[in-house]
């Protein structure tokens, strides 16, 4: 695709989060990465979608629990090409203080492909907006 | 001839290209102070079209469960109905309008496409999510279409009883009386029915106080909850559209006065008469008031707006 085409598609990625199991720190931590107008990611194009099916950029939060993976992995499958997947927090890289847990099997990229690690227990907003931006950035060329 | 004209009024001017890149511009200027209002920088103002060129750009998926002709073909009813609105509208000094007589109640119709679309698109698309959506959204349609019915029935009335006649049903001829003897935005009892027309304008375009139906919090988008990429940018489209429909029409039927005869003087005034109309009635609306609950909603549509309008509507019969 010419450079034209993703130098105008890079600036309006859609987000979508998916919690396979998280403390809900994460989750707040990238609620206010996007909700409060201090960090207003809106003014890069990004928003929060609340479909999977229009999503682009796929924020996952948590250890992947035996009993949500499934969800997980069909929640993933709905969202359309191109699309990319985003770990936040230690949890779904290693398991964090989950990792010896009965209801955890393995870490997320043994299921599906993820793009970029954003570590933190909780990440600092900082840090997931900067994985936010180096996953538009492979985003953009997978069109 | 007549079929070139009306091609080119459909398709490119007012309808068509023009009326598709207003309304986006609307949409961006909409997003964009939405953002000020609370003291963000915003995306640019031309973020709507970012965003459509990405979505036709996105995979489409269908799901297994869809009905797939009704699915694919929804997004476009909608569409073409608020092309074919916009087209009929008359703009003072540019354009005047396709019909001559009964226009009004072919807007009517048109302006009830776009639900229309949304809910054949959300049966369609076999999702219980989506079913929520279709039935919030039709019950908000019986809502507003009351006190909008009602609205266009006094207007109607009001400049048929100037001229000697029962009730004029033409926009044209509504223009040109208002051009005539004045904007009916002037005239006192017609002030109810023109606020009844402004909280109309948040339910038709579904913006946040009214947007119960596609509520993304709740129910995950509603009635756009299965879709992506091509159709999922024609249904944005048309909520662009639907907002430039809605400020022409409330435009032509209460403040149609141009300026000068030059054409492109009228038409940014056209474009600035829109841009207030909607940031009054859908930034400032959206960025103040919370989600209303569908019960709240139906009340307050049966309550004030059509209460206002009766209140005019009386008024309008009373005068004789």
């Amino acid at each position: 695709m010419s450079d034209l085409l993703q130098k105008i598609i890079k600036k309006s990625p859609w987000i979508y989060r998916i919690n396979a199991g998280s403390c809900n720190g994460c989750d707040v931590e990238m609620a206010t990465t996007a909700l409060i107008p201090r960090y207003d990611v809106e003014r890069l194009g990004i928003r929060y979608c609340g479909s999977p099916k229009h999503a682009d950029i796929v924020l996952i939060s948590g250890p992947v629990t035996a009993v949500v993976r499934d969800k997980v992995l069909r929640v993933y499958d709905e969202i359309p090409n191109p699309k990319v997947v985003v770990a936040v927090g230690i949890c779904p890289i290693s398991g964090g203080v989950f990792r010896d847990s009965y209801a955890v099997e393995n870490q997320l990229d043994a299921y599906i492909p993820v793009d970029v690690n954003v570590p933190g227990c909780p990440p600092r907003p900082q840090a997931i907006i900067d994985g936010i931006a180096m996953a538009i950035e492979i985003w953009k060329t997978r069109f | 001839m007549d079929i070139v004209r009306l091609a080119i009024n459909i398709l490119i001017f007012p309808g068509g290209l023009f009326a598709i890149s207003l309304g986006l511009f609307l949409t961006g200027v909409d997003r964009k102070l939405y953002a000020r209002l609370q003291r963000r920088v915003g995306p640019p103002i031309y973020q709507p079209c970012i965003d459509m060129i990405k979505l036709s750009q996105k995979e489409i998926i269908i799901p297994r469960t869809a009905n797939y002709t009704f699915f694919r073909f929804a997004p476009i009813l909608g569409f073409a109905g608020m092309l074919a609105a916009i087209a009929i509208i008359p703009v003072t000094g540019i354009y005047s309008g396709l019909y001559k007589s009964g226009d009004l109640l072919v807007l009517l119709y048109l302006l009830s496409l776009p639900a229309l679309s949304l809910m054949i698109g959300a049966s369609a698309s076999g999702s219980p999510y989506s079913s929520i959506g279709l039935s919030r959204e039709m019950t908000m349609m019986m809502a507003y279409e009351i006190p909008l019915l009602i609205v266009l029935l006094t207007v109607g009335m009001r400049v048929g009883m100037a001229s000697g006649k029962t009730a004029v049903f033409s926009l044209s001829s509504i223009v040109d009386f208002q051009l005539k003897s004045g904007a009916l935005l002037f005239d006192l009892p017609m002030l109810p029915a023109i606020l009844a027309f402004m909280c109309c304008i948040p339910g038709t375009v579904g913006v946040v106080p009214f947007d119960i139906a596609e509520a993304e919090t709740e129910i995950a988008e509603g009635p756009l909850l299965e879709y992506s990429g091509a159709g999922l940018a024609m249904f944005k489209l048309t909520g662009g559209l639907k907002m430039l429909v809605l400020s022409a029409l409330a435009i032509a039927l209460f403040f149609p006065s141009g300026i000068g005869d030059f054409w492109l003087i009228n038409l940014l005034w056209f474009i600035a008469k829109c841009m207030v109309l909607s940031f009054f009635t859908t930034t400032l609306v959206r960025a103040t008031r919370a989600r209303m609950r569908m019960d709240q909603a139906f009340k307050f549509y049966l309550l004030f707006p059509t209460a206002l309008a009766l209140v005019s509507l009386i008024l309008t019969l009373l005068r004789v």
